[in-house]
């Protein structure tokens, strides 16, 4: 992994094209601001987690009474 | 194309009938392509055949059916991978998981399918609005 050091206000660019920009420092609170061509997906870590944990679950699904499955009203 | 699933057997369909994700789904990013298999005769629900591992099938279903006001908001990194140019060539799919004791479609992260091209992707709603784990009421 590279390592950077940045204070507020300075950024780095990657790629060329997106621009990650360190927008505030409060204690253990950093926003950050993301600059990048809008076919680049960005996600929160924890969330990315969340779903592939969720589809892995969903995955696992063995084949159970479908004739039971709830149908809309 | 033949396919080789687990669940429903040998299947034959068309390979234009396949439903392409670019990116896979997130944990899936090798599963590239899923034929569509319904469930009943009532399009409620349809399994999303791994088109490459047999043991690998997602139940879906079509959120519209359970939660009349699920309105997700694609942004424009997904627009863009889908080629979507109307939302009238757009499908949403849900995942379902069959839990012990509950049966719930995840509608934070729905499948927003292109349906002049086939392309899918599991999109990711930055509004936290709604969970993985909606239960599938029947009100």
């Amino acid at each position: 992994m590279l390592v950077l050091s940045r204070r507020a206000n300075e950024s780095i660019i990657i790629n060329g094209n997106i621009t990650v920009t360190i927008l505030e420092i409060r204690g253990d609170h950093i926003r950050i601001g993301i600059d990048a061509p809008r076919d680049i997906t960005i996600h929160r870590e924890e969330i990315h987690a969340e779903l592939a944990a969720a589809n892995a679950k969903a995955a696992s699904t063995t084949t159970t009474d479908l004739s039971k499955l709830p149908r809309p009203k | 194309m033949l396919i080789f699933s687990e669940r429903f057997g040998d299947i034959d369909c068309d390979e234009s009938a396949a439903l392409r994700f670019p990116h896979g789904l997130l944990g899936f990013e090798d599963e590239t392509s899923f034929v569509v298999v319904p469930v009943g005769d009532d399009g409620i629900y349809n399994w999303l055949q791994s088109v490459k591992n047999p043991g690998l099938a997602f139940l879906t279903t079509t959120p519209h059916f359970f939660f009349s006001d699920y309105a997700p908001e694609v942004d424009d990194a997904d627009l863009v991978e889908l080629e979507l140019l109307n939302e009238n060539e757009t499908h949403v799919l849900c995942l379902v998981t069959i839990g012990e004791d509950s049966i719930s479609a995840n509608l934070l992260g729905p499948i927003v399918v292109n349906t002049r091209t086939r392309i899918a992707r599991q999109v990711v709603l930055s509004e936290r609005r709604w969970t993985t784990r909606e239960p599938l009421s029947v009100n």
